[in-house]
């Protein structure tokens, strides 16, 4: 598919913007529908303010120092998992002949770019050299397969309608049915492999309390700060590339494409960042059990459906 | 991209991918070694993509970063090390690994450099990606489904079994209080 190509300071530029105000609006959200679910109304002054009171209040806070810690992965880390976030937004299509890096293989780099993000939380973890950031940091690799595989299985279902891993094409061959429709199982699948990925809400097994903040139980001040933007720069590229792959991403009547993307993504999001306020935290064992037994089975189906429906 | 953009993105990626090759070498934990060896795999797969292999080049770095991940886990395991950040040594026969290194890095170097490579541009914009799943998947279809579903079984087989009820039973449920009179035989 022929796209238009734009200068690369300015696709840097769409990015690193995008996700500022991204990862800020999830921050704001997650504010607004904690108030609103918690039966407080939409109060839009306070969840616009709460995420700027907070960095403040992080800034201000001492660094705390552990023995013998790997300092520069520490620093580090943060940094390459919301890097691995605007790697993973560049393929996303803005409208639909553009998208910052249109690669023909889009799929296959934002596997790339989940799968580092699997790194990047482990050396989180792995580097204040302290017990309950390292537990954390074990049992999200442990986890992680289970979303990995999924995460695969229900993109790969995407692309088979398209029949190109070109996530301009796989918007393209949704015009006339979009894929939430025509696979049904892969959006709510794609979306336990969002939370899972994040670590948020029902699968913050990384960060969790039972693990007294898990991989960040040792960050305080500046480094938590950049940790949870980092999180919620990684929340918003999920958001997106859910809007993407099966609600037809730019596509869409009156409006210009990527307003339409933008809306889809804040629906995502809103979706995402709920289930994070009303679901619990999934016990890790009984979330192993559920994704192997059932919701992997289910991305078979899901997979078998796509490509039945892709045949001649 | 103007070729000189080319060059100089091809010398940094080698550059990187040599260097932190032999700080795989030079460190003294397992972990810092797993991720390097990987930092040094997604040098390599930068100059696939510069080299017009896109598929093979993210492929190379999404499989290398499960893969290194998986090996630091392992070994660190395996390794009875908390954490892999105690320093330990992790090299032996330090003179004869380093002379077969060396030797084998000139090599290969050699082979790259005097070897008389077919030198045809790739053609833009279609067929790399479509050809090599020609490649893949033409002639050999059987062999590759039937690996790979085998893999995927084996892959669920491990976890079925591994996740198998221990002793105390299902993680998460109540496990049985310990009886107030010994148990006949000792404890179990």
């Amino acid at each position: 598919m022929q796209v238009a190509h734009a200068p690369w300071w300015l696709g840097a530029l769409v990015v690193v913007g995008t996700l500022a105000v991204g990862s800020y609006a999830v921050a704001a959200l997650h504010e607004l529908l904690a108030t609103a679910v918690a039966g407080g109304g939409v109060r839009v002054g306070e969840g616009v303010a709460a995420p700027w009171r907070r960095a403040a209040l992080l800034l201000r806070q001492e660094r705390t120092r552990t023995e013998a810690p790997d300092p520069i992965t520490w620093a580090l880390a943060p940094a390459l998992y919301g890097g691995l976030a605007a790697l993973a937004l560049t393929v996303v299509p803005l409208s639909s002949t553009f998208a910052v890096a249109d690669f023909r293989t889009g799929i296959v780099v934002w596997g790339a770019a989940e799968a580092l993000a699997i790194v990047a939380i482990f050396l989180h973890g792995w580097s204040p050299n302290s017990l309950f950031p390292l537990v954390g940091a074990y049992r999200f690799v442990a986890l992680a397969l289970s979303y990995e595989l999924l995460s695969m299985f229900v993109l790969i279902a995407a692309a088979l309608p398209a029949e190109s891993l070109q996530l301009t094409d796989i918007v393209a061959a949704q015009h006339g049915l979009w894929n939430v429709v025509r696979q049904p199982l892969g959006l709510p699948l794609f979306l336990v492999v969002s939370l899972g990925v994040t670590f948020w809400g029902p699968l913050d097994l990384a960060d969790s309390s039972d693990l007294a903040g898990g991989t960040s139980a040792e960050a305080s001040g500046g480094q938590r700060l950049s940790w949870q933007l980092a999180r919620c720069a990684m929340l918003f590229s999920f958001a997106a590339m859910g809007a993407t792959a099966f609600l037809g991403g730019p596509l869409g009547p009156w409006l210009p494409g990527p307003l339409w993307l933008l809306t889809k993504t804040v629906v995502v999001l809103v979706i995402l960042v709920g289930l994070g306020h009303v679901v619990g935290r999934v016990p890790p064992e009984r979330f192993v059990a559920v994704g192997w037994g059932l919701l992997l089975p289910l991305a078979f189906l899901d997979l078998l459906v796509a490509g039945l429906e892709a045949l001649p | 991209m103007s070729a000189f953009l080319v060059d100089l993105a091809f010398w940094v990626f080698a550059v990187g991918a040599v260097w932190t090759g032999y700080r795989v070498f030079r460190t003294d934990s397992m972990v810092r070694a797993s991720f390097l060896l990987l930092a040094s795999l997604v040098n390599v797969g930068a100059i696939m993509l510069l080299l017009s292999a896109e598929y093979l080049g993210f492929a190379l770095i999404f499989m290398m970063a499960l893969e290194m991940m998986v090996m630091a886990l392992f070994m660190v395991m395996f390794m009875m090390n908390p954490a892999g950040l105690n320093p330990m040594v992790m090299v032996h026969q330090n003179r004869l690994s380093a002379v077969a290194g060396f030797a084998a890095f000139l090599g290969l170097s050699a082979v790259g450099v005097l070897a008389d490579f077919p030198d045809r541009p790739v053609p833009e914009p279609v067929g790399v990606v479509a050809r090599l799943g020609e490649e893949l998947l033409g002639d050999s279809m059987l062999v590759f489904e039937s690996v790979g579903v085998l893999l995927l079984a084996t892959m669920i087989g491990a976890v079925a079994l591994s996740s198998q009820r221990g002793r105390y039973g299902a993680a998460d449920e109540g496990s049985e209080p310990p009886p107030m009179v010994p148990r006949e035989g000792g404890a179990r």
